[in-house]
């Protein structure tokens, strides 16, 4: 059941959901996920001209409640988002005010925190307490090292958290529904309108998703399959230094020490055993995903996921899901 | 036409570390240093919006010790007419590095600032929104393309996926620049030469605030158990696969 | 950095006989040109390899009596006390870094020409060699057997007294024993022919008697091969071989095992081109099966995974290299210290045979361009000085194999600033589209090597896609500069045969080309008959042949010599490329030379009878005919530009290097910029240095006394 709030109470943790295009975007569950870690419901902020209809999307376990903010405009605008975050929190008094580590959020996360003093961090990908305080980590020099960090004199804290860290939360919630009138004066960065990239020239470091194919495709014209794949999967097809060296594929298109080093979200290596040269590459990929048929292969001692199998069977197999 | 740019001179760490002693840090004797990825692209798009506007001139202003300069001296090189040094030791999180900066950017009354994405050691992308939010400056981040109009510009911003949001925003405002925007010019030796001889004007910083955070401890992550691997045929692998893919896309 | 604790099995040591190896790693028996007249290159040489962690390192080739004398080709030699205190500083300096020494005495019977000793071989059967076609060997009597079997003797004990730890029975490519074992060369119906007993015997005799002389002191190696692949005649594994491992195992302390003959030795000293590393692990894995005596062999190994994958998989003991440990002689010390991406991994181009082949010269290295130089120019791969002019920057025009080599090791050397700047888009220059060729992908490591080790250095930097002209480069802002911007194909038929162009060449023509234009450019090769000129003698007309042929073209191979691709006999290249020409059916012409290449025919005149004139009927003709020199940059610099305005900009040193001086092996050009670094600080870099000449030098006076 589900009732209206009259009056605005402090609340503990603060989420602020991500939307695109009328869809929630998974982050904002994963916060949800992360406010329950810390043993604490979340009260999400939906900024939107029609709120209503993505609160459905929200409404999950660990969600105590659900805030309406109606906007003008359509898509994210960072002023927008700015000033409805800075009233909802002096509204509501967060601890904890948790945005993704998104590029959304980059637009009005770090501003927001500066101009209120809030305890800050990003890319922060665990979150405990210790006794009253609260302990987040996250990377340093170049993801080579991680720390803890506390925000030792801060009553408020915001915090940009790093997508996948936690997994999205799911059920049915209960959660109150209320809203939050608040006023916009003006936005500076106004969204025109959406365009699909152009895939002119591969840039293999800016994909979010590479299929990785290395000598374990043989010969030459077992390429082409593995190129359809890569399409049909929505991946850019990326290849190790062999394949290269042959002239098969273009340089552009190489990843490692030699060729390019890439952090895509997603890195799906077929038939790559692991070169050290590869992996200086693309070892900081978010997910690592590894076929071999050698068990032994060294890229499975990066790989998050692997499978020793065929990678001509999987890639069939991939084929017909995609 | 003015454009400041911020750069920064990033710590990079080869394959070895060791901490000091307080295990807050990274021993200094391991790191060497290089100006910012992406101040390279910034600096590089300012140089080039300065060009087409035939007048005008591009700033560089970074934080730190003396060491930094040299990062300050890339971007000289490449012909940046000058640069501000914001005196400070030691470690600053991003919102004291804004607050270092807001005052001489904020006198310098720029046209456009820009800075970097992101710094590729701490990757925390929140030092140029941090500095737009308190010079009260219009924004945009992640920018991947830039056309100046009059009052406003329309830029590119690149949105996870590939998709592309076309903004437009009002002038003067700060810009995070993302790699690839365009292809950064190199320096010729005489260049870099003319670029040591320069004088940078060193200020004192703005008042730094509190750290928005504290280091507690400091390691290396523990290995991980190696790869989960997953169970049966070709085709529940392929069936995971897919599974994980849409979950880490989404 | 610390050694990952899967290569951990190549660092256990190993028992050999009465010796310890301390470790898996084995130079195999190699020749460097050296042999045991030039003592201190030979020792030099060798020593740089137990520096960089290899526990045992073997002579070339060893000749045990002047009977066994390959002149013109360079073996070690073991004849005389003499020889014994040559050859044992080797021993020496290899023993000082805890690495075993191993002399691989060898009898060539009919295979060694004998040109300085004018001896006369002996052999079990007189059948002319296969390798050297003029050279007849003495049919062995029992008293000629014993003789022989009597110079092993000796040869081990001069061998022990020198220092050797390891003395060979050396049977493989078909030298001595190995004669005996094999039918090809063994027609004798006494008891050392016919059964598979009696072609043992001599092998299995001289063993013993090697054993029973040293066998105490020293390890007792025996090198055989396991299949000459050529059917029953040669030797083969399941009727020869692995018998014989089984009949004399007892006293062999190691084996070297490897395949093939003499005459095609290119299936045991595999090129890149038509095999991949490991090749011969299956015949080492079978002897293996037999055995109870560590097993070691080669195979072209460069990866470390792969020769643990050996070990653990039972098919060797001991990983043996000969071409990896002379692109990088430091190969086990690197994969110890963690540092995999700095081993300069072998390509595979066997052009370190090819100067033993040819006979004479010491060898070289394309990856290496010290191999050789370690005593003679006191060269040491790892080790850099400080340049004494490194207070100057550098501006290197141009990343083919000398750029980049030059700023490699101009960047080690510790110059303040080192720009590499490259037309194109990335390193590599000549070497970005040779490797593209078919079954040349392994050479690429040459870029990839010299574009992660560039990367590293932090006072070079690469700058790509910049093309400097004159006031470019006058106006950068260096204090040197050094030109290398390589070489093109003649695209008007100029030619070493006629030194003239061919009338109609010109490769503006879509229906001409050049190599470049086809393999860096893109151009497309109109039609399906291609008719290719190929006076240079080496591998690119070849290659372009297999390439075109395999995209279904109908092609010409001409050549105004008695052979296609000579050279490649010297890299052992030449049997498998013939058979795949053959296969693709390319036709070969040779002693032809073209008068006049017009769109549609090509008329070719026979170089000994220029009336004797043919026609082609052609849709495109590909100039493989000779390369020039991309002197144009250079000559503006210097004669219109001038040196004096150089200098009036501050550069004080201005060379150039690499093909840009003359064409020449990519091997040559990386010679180039690497001695120019080295010597970037003498007088006058543009001129080598003296290096030492190991040589009989006279007092005239006490010889005229």
């Amino acid at each position: 059941m589900r009732l209206k709030r009259a009056e605005s109470e402090p609340v503990s943790i603060l989420v602020i959901a991500e939307h695109l295009r009328g869809q929630i975007r998974p982050i904002t569950l994963e916060l949800v996920s992360a406010a329950k870690d810390l043993g604490e419901p979340a009260v999400v902020a939906v900024i939107a001209k029609d709120p209503a209809s993505l609160a459905d999307q929200v409404d999950v376990e660990g969600v105590s409640e659900i805030v309406a903010v109606k906007v003008d405009e359509e898509e994210f605008e960072n002023d927008v988002y700015r000033q409805a975050v800075e009233q909802l929190v002096s509204d509501r008094s967060p601890d904890i005010v948790l945005v993704g580590f998104t590029i959304n959020a980059m637009g009005f996360a770090p501003g927001l925190a500066a101009k209120l003093e809030l305890g800050f961090a990003s890319d922060v990908f665990a979150l405990r307490r210790d006794g009253d305080d609260l302990v987040a980590e996250r990377a340093f020099y170049g993801s080579k090292v991680n720390a803890e960090i506390e925000f030792p004199g801060h009553e408020r804290v915001l915090l940009m958290i790093r997508p996948t860290s936690w997994p999205p939360a799911e059920g049915d919630g209960a959660a109150v529904e209320a809203e939050l009138d608040v006023t916009v004066l003006g936005s500076h960065a106004r969204h025109l309108e959406f365009q699909e990239a152009a895939t002119s020239d591969v840039d293999i470091t800016t994909a979010d998703f590479l299929l990785s194919v290395g000598r374990g495709v043989g010969e030459k014209e077992n390429l082409s399959q593995f190129e359809v794949l890569a399409e049909r999967m929505g991946a850019t097809l990326s290849v190790s230094r062999p394949l290269v060296d042959q002239g098969w594929m273009p340089s552009a298109r190489q990843v490692g020490q030699s060729g390019k080093t890439v952090k895509p979200k997603v890195y799906l290596a077929l038939g790559i055993s692991g070169a050290v040269q590869h992996l200086a590459g693309m070892k900081t990929s978010g997910t690592i995903i590894a076929v071999n048929t050698d068990p032994e292969a060294a890229i499975f001692n990066v790989a998050h996921y692997g499978a020793v199998a065929d990678l001509f069977e999987v890639a069939e197999e991939l084929d017909k899901l995609f | 036409m003015k454009i400041v740019v911020c750069v920064k001179q990033v710590a990079v760490l080869g394959d070895e570390v060791e901490f000091t002693e307080d295990e807050r840090d990274v021993d200094p004797d391991y790191l060497d240093f290089a100006l910012n990825e992406w101040d390279t692209y910034a600096t590089e798009e300012a140089l080039r919006l300065v060009e087409a506007a035939g007048s005008g001139e591009v700033v560089v202003v970074s934080v730190g010790d003396e060491d930094a300069e040299d990062a300050m001296r890339r971007c000289l090189a490449m012909g940046a007419d000058r640069g501000i040094r914001v005196e400070a030791e030691g470690w600053l999180d991003p919102i004291q590095v804004a607050r270092a900066l807001a005052e001489v950017v904020g006198s310098e009354s720029p046209d456009l600032v820009f800075a970097g994405v992101q710094s590729s050691d701490s990757v925390q992308a929140a030092t140029g929104g941090a500095l737009a939010g308190l010079l009260d400056l219009p924004s945009v981040a992640v920018v991947t393309k830039i056309e100046l109009a009059d009052g406003k510009a329309t830029v590119h911003r690149e949105l996870e996926g590939g998709l592309v949001d076309v903004v437009e925003v009002d002038t003067p405002a700060l810009l995070t620049i993302q790699t690839g925007i365009n292809e950064p010019r190199y320096a010729t030796l005489r260049a870099i030469k003319q670029a040591e001889e320069k004088e940078i004007d060193v200020r004192k910083p703005g008042e730094l605030g509190e750290p928005s955070y504290r280091v507690r401890k400091m390691f290396v992550p523990p290995k991980g158990e190696g790869a989960e691997m997953l169970d049966g045929g070709a085709a529940e692998v392929a069936q995971r696969i897919k599974e994980i893919v849409q979950e880490r896309l989404a | 950095m610390a050694r990952d604790p899967k290569y951990d099995i190549l660092f256990e040591p190993i028992q050999i006989g009465p010796k310890t190896m301390k470790n898996r790693f084995y130079q195999i028996p190699h020749c460097n040109g050296f042999g045991s007249e030039k003592p201190l290159n030979q020792a030099y040489f060798r020593a740089m390899k137990a520096e960089g962690g290899y526990a045992a390192v073997c002579t070339e080739y060893c000749s045990i009596h002047p009977e066994s004398d390959d002149t013109h080709r360079v073996s070690a030699r073991l004849w005389d006390d003499d020889d014994i205190k040559n050859l044992g500083l080797m021993c020496d300096m290899l023993h000082e870094h805890g690495a075993l020494a191993a002399a691989e005495l060898w009898y060539g019977g009919p295979h060694a020409p004998c040109m300085e000793t004018r001896c006369v071989p002996r052999a079990p059967s007189q059948i002319p060699s296969d390798f050297e076609h003029l050279t007849y060997p003495k049919e062995m009597d029992k008293d000629d057997i014993r003789e022989v079997q009597g110079f092993y003797v000796d040869a081990a004990k001069r061998a022990r007294e020198a220092g050797f730890d390891i003395v060979y029975v050396y049977g493989s490519h078909s030298y001595l024993p190995q004669q005996f074992l094999t039918p090809y060369y063994n027609r004798r119906t006494d008891e050392y022919g016919g059964s598979f007993e009696n072609r043992a015997r001599f092998w299995r005799e001289t063993i013993e008697q090697v054993k029973d002389a040293v066998g105490d002191d020293c390890a007792i190696a025996v090198r055989m091969s396991t299949d000459m692949f050529m059917g029953e005649a040669g030797t083969q594994l399941e009727r020869d071989c692995l018998p014989f491992v089984e009949l004399v195992d007892d006293m062999v302390d190691v084996w070297d095992i490897n395949v093939s003959g003499i005459s095609e030795w290119g299936e045991d000293a595999t090129p890149s081109r038509f095999y991949p590393s490991g090749r011969l692990l299956p015949w080492q894995k079978a002897v293996k099966g037999v055995s109870k005596k560590p097993v070691l062999g080669v195979g072209r190994f460069t990866s470390p995974d792969l020769m643990v994958e050996a070990i653990n998989d039972g098919a060797l003991d001991i990983i043996a290299t000969c071409r990896p440990s002379i692109s990088d002689p430091w190969l086990p010390r690197k994969i110890d210290e963690g540092r995999l991406d700095d081993i300069r991994e072998c390509i595979g181009c066997n052009i370190c045979i090819s100067r033993w082949e040819i006979g004479g010269p010491p060898l070289i290295c394309t990856q290496n361009a010290t191999a050789g130089e370690e005593y003679r120019r006191g060269w040491h791969p790892e080790k850099f000085e400080k340049a004494a002019n490194a207070d100057n920057d550098v501006l290197i025009v141009g990343a083919g194999p000398a750029g980049m080599e030059c700023a490699r090791v101009l960047g080690e050397r510790g110059m303040r600033r080192v720009h590499l700047v490259e037309g194109q888009d990335d390193m590599g220059g000549i070497m970005r589209w040779i490797p593209q060729l078919p079954g040349l992908g392994e050479w690429a490591r040459v870029v990839n090597y010299r574009k992660i080790q560039t990367d590293k250095l932090k006072n070079v930097e690469f700058i790509p896609n910049t093309q400097l002209d004159a006031d470019g480069v006058k106006n950068y802002g260096a204090e040197i500069v050094i030109v290398a911007t390589g070489g093109y194909w003649a695209t008007d038929g100029l030619n070493g045969c006629t030194h003239d162009t061919i009338p109609g060449a010109d490769a503006s023509q879509p229906w001409c080309l050049t190599p470049e234009q086809i393999m860096a450019e893109g151009k497309a090769v109109p039609g399906d008959k291609v008719l290719i000129v190929d006076n240079d003698g080496y591998f690119t007309g070849v290659s372009l042949a297999e390439k075109l042929a395999e995209e279904g073209k109908q092609v010409t191979l001409m050549t105004h010599l008695g052979h296609i691709a000579p050279y490649m006999h010297f890299t052992l290249e030449a049997p498998n490329m013939h058979r795949k020409l053959h296969k693709l059916k390319v036709e070969i012409v040779t002693y032809n030379i073209p008068t006049e290449i017009a769109e549609g025919k090509v008329t070719s005149a026979h170089v000994y009878d220029e009336e004797h004139l043919t026609e082609w009927g052609v849709d495109s003709v590909v100039l493989v005919t000779q390369r020039r020199s991309n002197e144009a940059l250079y000559r503006e610099l210097k004669d219109s530009v001038g040196i004096d305005a150089l200098e009036g900009e501050g550069i004080t040193g201005f060379y150039r290097i690499g093909d840009c001086v003359a064409p020449r092996l990519v091997a040559d050009c990386i010679f180039d910029g690497h001695r120019i670094a080295r010597e970037i600080d003498s007088e006058n870099p543009e001129i080598p240095l003296p290096f030492k000449r190991e040589r009989h030098v006279i007092e005239r006076e006490a010889v005229l006394a």
